[in-house]
């Protein structure tokens, strides 16, 4: 059984139809790939998933739920963790608080250990803070911990995003063009990364990427999505190569490392 | 790769500072501000004889010289007759704040280094409370001597740790949270309100509000009973903020708020069963300075723990990116309900304080004026941060106090005070620092 | 207030220079209008000197902040009237007769017709200049995004002092009506009007001149209805509720328009970044 399913899933913004008729199955430990022109409807997808819109129509299933119309905070406690494209942080937090605050959801002490200092509370906190370290410590970036995120350099301010995603500990990720605006050691750097991960947690993938090099590297499956509707689906040399991904992509494939 | 772009931090005169009090502990000022008050008591009175001034001066001279100010500006405004002896004060209350307090502090802070921060540390291998409870109690030690020169420093103290708590509450959901909310008068009228229906409507028999309930012997136990209604029925209330703000932010809740503010007060000036206009008299005298103390230590506590929490910094992640906070499991609904809530239950407790000192309470106190002056504590001060609210708090009741003299000066040094910060600082003077409570009460190591 | 204290130096000025009553050099309609006129030019000085000190040095700032700075400024200048005005009440010369018209047994003086008429003039005219010219155009464009604003070719500075100097002038000329209407000035004069307006201008939606225009007249048609209709009430249902719950009841309704309309009236739905 697929551990994320989508049926059939169509969105309109208004009278803007935005996805249509798009389905997914994501096994556990499968690296899925979609790629498509800007605008396309990628990003939307990511949203409709995570629970940021409702569908207008369709199915959304995880480890066999109905997810839709949950709230994005339920649907990433579940187990469905996302980065974003434009990467955001929280301009006054430190990156160790960033970690943590992934964490919400775990924190049993309530407000009243909130307000009192209790010792649950500060027992569990100094676990997500552990947790959090060895997390930062995985990702490379443990020596800004103390740092506020938006000191960082490019490339360890991504790094910190992907350590918030995935110090959830969720089974699927969605990665939101996570090479974007980086030099070509930086993206090979970042492969690097997202396989380690996906290795040593067995995680499931879906991937937006418009960098084929970094598809082609990392997925098994690979989606084309062009004006909200799947236009191919195989594996990443054939959909590459298939004459209609290439022409909705004209003047684009230039730009590729 | 391991460089970031954090500021460096430096300059000439903090260097100075630094070499000469950088490693006294807060204890080693507690400790010298307690002598210096000591010192006061003893020798104050002589000294201000001696030096011609008409009494103690009430604060650190400055009330003084003000006085002195605003007699001049009468004179050349106004022909006012003017005494050219008090421009002597002037000088004297210089000597005076030098002698009582800036020399004593000076030398004891120096002088008790060693000893000070030996204590600070044996003290840290207790509890952090027994560290805490003692050098709260050497601050509680101070301000008692200190009110015993006249009641006037007496009530401005008290009115000052409540605007502390007041400005605290609003920084939690102005500051934490960066909403812009002018409700906060609003909770505190509340507050007032049903704190004083709780201690006179039960406990005693008044023209407006009707006969006792109960006995007055248990009367006096019940004030944290009172002030506790206070906040959790000011709490009720700012659902009716809390809840538009699940859908809107910015300028339309400012605007929520704002209309909160004007229902409050339009409702408060027409129940005649609550006094109508003129309010509530006859609060009775159980805000003594220990009581005030205690409470706005624990707030400030309660309020401090709370945002170095995780859950507490969702408060930030909400503010600065809701929907990142969302999808990392942060409940934003529940976070926003809390900082409403939460900070108008404070708000709520600082009216209950606040209507048990002035022993009256009417609409008028909560209006646009109140709100003008706690916006312009919080901005003062700094938002997102304890020390800034206390700072805030603490600035601008003081400067209100101290410019009273010169009247409807006032009214423009204050304003143009806050203009001058909100162009160099605009998020205040002190924002976004953490109050690490070991940190403060711990020894000061030299670095 | 600035405008309403400019206005009444202008108009005694005028009034002194070109007489008044029987023997005037200039009909009072006349004074008025120039009155209105050379105080909106004075008073846009004002506010673009306010502008310059005050705002443009938090324009990067967070909003707050800037909220902040214009509350202070206000409060700097009614101190200022007090102290070189003294805190007296000032009254305002009656410029024109005042005739009272029967309209189907409503009562209306030229006066208020003239207040209302004036007033659709000019919010038309405002309406008119930021929907239809290349700086409205620029003023717009400012809110949303003024970072890439400049660098087509906008000068912000010189758009921003002129928001200012509109925006000022339009109070200038709101205060001389009142003035007209209830001839008592005094320094505070502004401050209920004020926060009026602005719960006025957010509720009719954010960027929209005939929302706030819209939310206005509704808000000030609430204020006066509550008023009979707090008497029918209490005759209907044999109560006894106080007709001062005026404000009660129009913020009231305020809050609910807001919960069910959460972007104001007009508003466009795009959320408020707070930039802290």
């Amino acid at each position: 059984m697929p551990l994320l399913e989508v049926v059939d899933m169509s969105h309109y913004f208004g009278g803007l139809r935005a996805v249509s008729n798009y389905n997914l199955n994501l096994d556990p430990g499968q690296i899925t790939g979609l790629i498509g022109p800007n605008g396309a409807g990628k990003t939307t997808i990511f949203n409709l998933i995570t629970g940021i819109h409702q569908p207008t129509k369709g199915i959304v299933r995880f480890d066999g739920r109905d997810i839709v119309g949950k709230k994005p905070n339920q649907i990433a406690s579940l187990g469905i963790a996302r980065t974003f494209q434009e990467m955001r942080l929280w301009r006054h937090m430190t990156v160790l608080d960033h970690i943590k605050m992934a964490r919400y959801s775990n924190f049993s002490y309530g407000l009243w250990g909130a307000f009192l200092d209790s010792p649950r509370r500060n027992r569990e906190e100094a676990q997500a803070t552990e947790l959090a370290m060895a997390y930062l410590t995985m990702f490379g970036v443990a020596q800004f911990a103390d740092q506020l995120v938006v000191n960082l350099p490019y490339g360890a301010q991504r790094r910190v995003e992907m350590a918030r995603a995935m110090v959830i500990e969720p089974k699927v990720l969605l990665l939101d063009e996570p090479t974007v605006g980086m030099t070509p050691d930086e993206m090979m750097a970042m492969i690097e990364v997202v396989r380690q991960a996906h290795q040593r947690f067995n995680l499931a993938i879906f991937l937006i990427e418009h960098r084929l090099r970094v598809v082609s590297e990392l997925c098994q499956k690979v989606q084309a999505l062009v004006f909200g509707e799947i236009l191919v689906e195989g594996t990443p040399e054939e959909v590459q190569n298939n004459p209609q991904v290439i022409e909705a992509y004209i003047g684009e494939q230039e730009v590729e490392f | 790769m391991d460089e970031t772009n954090a500021p460096k931090k430096g300059g000439g005169i903090q260097k100075i500072t630094g070499r000469l009090f950088g490693s006294v502990p807060l204890l080693g000022y507690l400790l010298a501000f307690l002598a210096c008050v000591l010192w006061e008591l003893l020798a104050g009175e002589p000294l201000s004889r001696m030096l011609g001034l008409p009494q103690v001066p009430m604060f650190f001279g400055i009330l003084t010289i003000f006085k002195v100010l605003a007699a001049l500006v009468d004179y050349l405004l106004k022909d006012a007759p003017f005494n050219g002896a008090v421009l002597v004060q002037i000088p004297s209350a210089l000597i005076y704040f030098m002698v009582i307090y800036f020399a004593p502090l000076v030398v004891v802070a120096r002088l008790t280094v060693k000893p000070a921060n030996l204590m600070a540390r044996y003290l840290q291998r207790f509890p952090l409370a027994v560290s805490a409870l003692f050098q709260l109690g050497l601050m509680y030690a101070i301000f008692h001597f200190w009110v015993e020169v006249s009641d006037y420093r007496l009530i401005t103290l008290k009115l000052t740790l409540i605007a502390v708590l007041f400005t605290l509450s609003l920084n939690i959901i102005n500051g934490y949270m960066g909403e812009f909310s002018c409700s906060h008068p609003g909770f505190m009228a509340i507050g007032a309100y049903m704190s004083s229906l709780f201690s006179i409507g039960l406990f005693f028999d008044n023209r407006i509000l009707g006969e006792a309930v109960f006995h007055i012997s248990m009367a006096y136990f019940t004030f944290p009973l009172a002030l506790i209604f206070g906040g959790l029925t000011a709490s009720a209330a700012a659902l009716i903020v809390a809840i538009p703000s699940f859908k809107t932010r910015g300028d339309y809740l400012a605007i929520i708020s704002l209309a909160f503010l004007f229902i409050v007060k339009s409702f408060l000036e027409n129940m005649q069963s609550l006094g109508g206009s003129r309010g509530i008299t006859g609060q009775p005298n159980w805000a003594a300075l220990p009581v005030i103390f205690i409470t706005v230590v624990i707030g400030v506590w309660f309020i401090n723990n709370f945002v170095t929490s995780t859950i507490g910094k969702a408060l930030n992640a909400v503010r600065d990116d809701e929907a990142a906070a969302e999808a990392m499991t942060v409940n934003t609904r529940k976070t926003k309900m809390v900082a409403f809530l939460f900070g108008a239950f404070w708000a709520g407790v600082a009216g209950g304080l606040l209507a048990h000192v002035m022993r009256f309470i009417n609409p008028a106190m909560f209006g646009i004026q109140k709100l003008a002056e706690v916006l312009a504590m919080v901005y003062f001060g700094g938002l997102n941060s304890v020390y800034g609210s206390i700072v805030g708090a603490v600035s601008i009741s003081l400067l209100g106090e101290a410019l009273r003299p010169l009247e409807i000066f006032k009214w423009i040094v204050i304003p143009l005070l806050l203009i001058l910060v909100m162009i160099y600082r605009p998020t205040g003077l002190i924002a976004f620092k953490e109050f690490n409570i070991r940190q403060i009460f711990g020894p000061k190591e030299v670095e | 207030m600035v405008g309403a204290y400019i206005g009444l130096g202008v108009a005694l000025g005028l009034l002194a220079l070109f007489g008044a009553g029987a023997s005037a050099f200039l009909p009072g309609w006349v004074i008025l209008v120039l009155t209105i006129l050379i105080s909106m030019f004075l008073t846009a000085f004002v506010g673009i000197i306010v502008e310059r000190v005050g705002y443009r040095p938090l324009r990067d700032a967070p909003r707050a902040s800037a909220a902040i700075t214009g509350l202070m400024i206000g409060i700097i200048l009614e101190t200022a009237n007090v102290l070189f005005l003294g805190g007296q009440r000032l009254k305002f010369p009656q410029l024109i007769k005042s005739v009272t018209y029967n309209i189907g047994g409503v009562f209306v003086t030229n006066k208020k017709i003239m207040i209302v008429l004036v007033s659709l003039a000019l919010m038309l005219a405002l309406h008119q200049f930021v929907t239809r010219t290349k700086w409205g155009m620029a003023m717009r464009a400012m809110a949303f995004d003024y970072v890439v604003v400049p660098l087509m070719g906008v000068p912000m500075n010189t758009i921003a002092a002129m928001t200012f100097a509109i925006g000022s002038a339009l109070a200038a000329a709101a205060g001389i009506l009142f003035g007209l209407a209830y001839p008592v000035l005094d320094p505070y004069m502004g401050v209920s009007f004020g926060w009026k307006a602005f719960v006025a201008a957010i509720l009719g939606g954010r960027g929209s001149i005939m929302g706030a225009c819209i939310a206005g007249f509704m808000l000030g048609f609430i204020e006066i209805m509550t008023v009979p209709a707090i008497q029918i009430v209490n005759r209907l249902f044999q109560l006894n509720i106080g007709s001062n719950l005026r404000d009660l009841i129009a913020y009231s309704i305020v809050l609910l328009i807001l919960i069910f309309r959460p972007h104001g009236l007009f508003g466009q739905a795009y959320s408020a970044k707070l930039r802290l």
